[in-house]
């Protein structure tokens, strides 16, 4: 195998792309944790970074999949997203409601409308 | 979740010190109890169905649950190799979606570490993800401290081992179900990480850089090019700050 086997550079990704530069921040906190204030003006700005990022993450993932959900309409994703966001406030803010409800949408709509 | 699990975790009270495996035995009761649990494993089901569609390896795909052990920086190392984006632009994207970790490991290690030394405080740092942090939060305060890190190391590994076998289940899920359930549970990460997200969105600056994330997405989708996570992240991220900033200034 050599570093352009696809298979071979998805293990070096995980390690090299995804576990040092994760545990590194987790590592960090730990040494830091006694003398952290976790309100500090820096940690607001790293964490709305932080959030917007991963909201960008979601958004790619519902506008622009990759793989075999693409060939399930936008609409239906969009309204399986907007029936999730409605379950969650209108069920006790139940992160388990929402996801039912969406997946009810997702589910339903890939049934009928794909 | 709205209301807390009943996980018979609460010690009775004057009782003397029970030994570390009792603890970290009611850890993984607590984390079987736990409907946070069941969103993570079938976010971890819908990352296995991922994983098979965009052809990223298997066993790479369960060494990352294992090693990286954070959904969002997983999704951006298989994305970013489903897209072919450079390595280092993986990586940063992965560092930056991983800098969460250093608020949220530095305020839970005072409550866990009890009189553990460093190297095993390391350890149970890796463990720290969003789901074990929910529910730490909201169950470890109750508890006496000597108990708290074998519990939560205990919570936490039942979350992490779980979440690889549902990883493996996922992704021969994704083989044999109906296109329509296959759909499903792909969809499952999205959904579970947009509804965590508003349930952890405690002041504007969070509502702000939730909301400005998920604009600014088909915005820079117009302009392509591997680095539009980074400008999504830093734009709006830096917006919210902005504007809660000036917001607190004018309070």
């Amino acid at each position: 195998m050599s570093l352009s086997d696809p298979m071979l550079y998805a293990y070096l990704l995980v390690i090299l792309a995804g576990f040092l530069p994760t545990d590194v921040f987790r590592f960090a906190a730990v040494l830091f944790a006694r003398r952290l204030d976790e309100d500090s003006e820096v940690l607001i700005l790293v964490r709305a970074v932080a959030t917007a990022l991963l909201a960008g993450v979601i958004a790619r993932l519902v506008l622009f999949p990759t793989g075999d959900l693409a060939g399930v309409p936008l609409w239906i994703r969009l309204a399986s997203i907007a029936a999730g966001v409605a379950g969650y406030f209108l069920i006790r803010k139940s992160v388990l409601a929402g996801v039912i409800a969406a997946e009810i949408v997702i589910v339903g709509g890939a049934i009928y409308f794909r | 979740m709205s209301e807390p699990a009943n996980t018979g975790a609460t010690p009775p009270a004057a009782t003397p010190e029970e030994p570390a495996r009792v603890w970290v035995w009611r850890g993984v009761r607590a984390g079987v109890m736990s409907v946070q649990g069941v969103v993570l494993f079938a976010g971890f089901i819908g990352f296995g169905g991922l994983i098979r569609d965009v052809g990223f390896p298997l066993g790479a795909a369960v060494l990352s649950t294992i090693f990286v052990w954070a959904l969002p920086a997983q999704l951006l190392i298989v994305g970013g190799f489903a897209a072919g984006s450079p390595a280092p632009v993986i990586a940063l994207a992965v560092g930056l979606s991983s800098v969460r970790f250093f608020p949220i490991v530095a305020s839970i290690m005072p409550m866990i570490r009890g009189k553990s030394g460093l190297g095993t405080q390391l350890y149970a740092s890796h463990f720290v993800a969003v789901s074990a942090w929910v529910e730490s939060i909201r169950l470890i305060p109750a508890l006496p401290v000597y108990a708290r890190m074998p519990f939560f190391l205990g919570l936490s590994n039942y979350f992490l081992w779980g979440s690889v076998v549902t990883t493996v289940i996922g992704y021969f899920l994704a083989g044999t179900l109906p296109q329509a359930l296959a759909n499903g549970l792909v969809f499952l990460t999205p959904i579970s990480f947009l509804l965590q997200l508003i349930r952890n969105s405690r002041d504007l600056v969070d509502w702000l850089a939730l909301i400005l994330g998920l604009a600014l997405t088909p915005v820079f989708a117009q302009f392509g090019g591997s680095l539009d996570l980074l400008w999504i992240g830093a734009i709006g991220g830096g917006a919210a700050y902005a504007i809660g900033r000036r917001l607190r200034a004018r309070a």
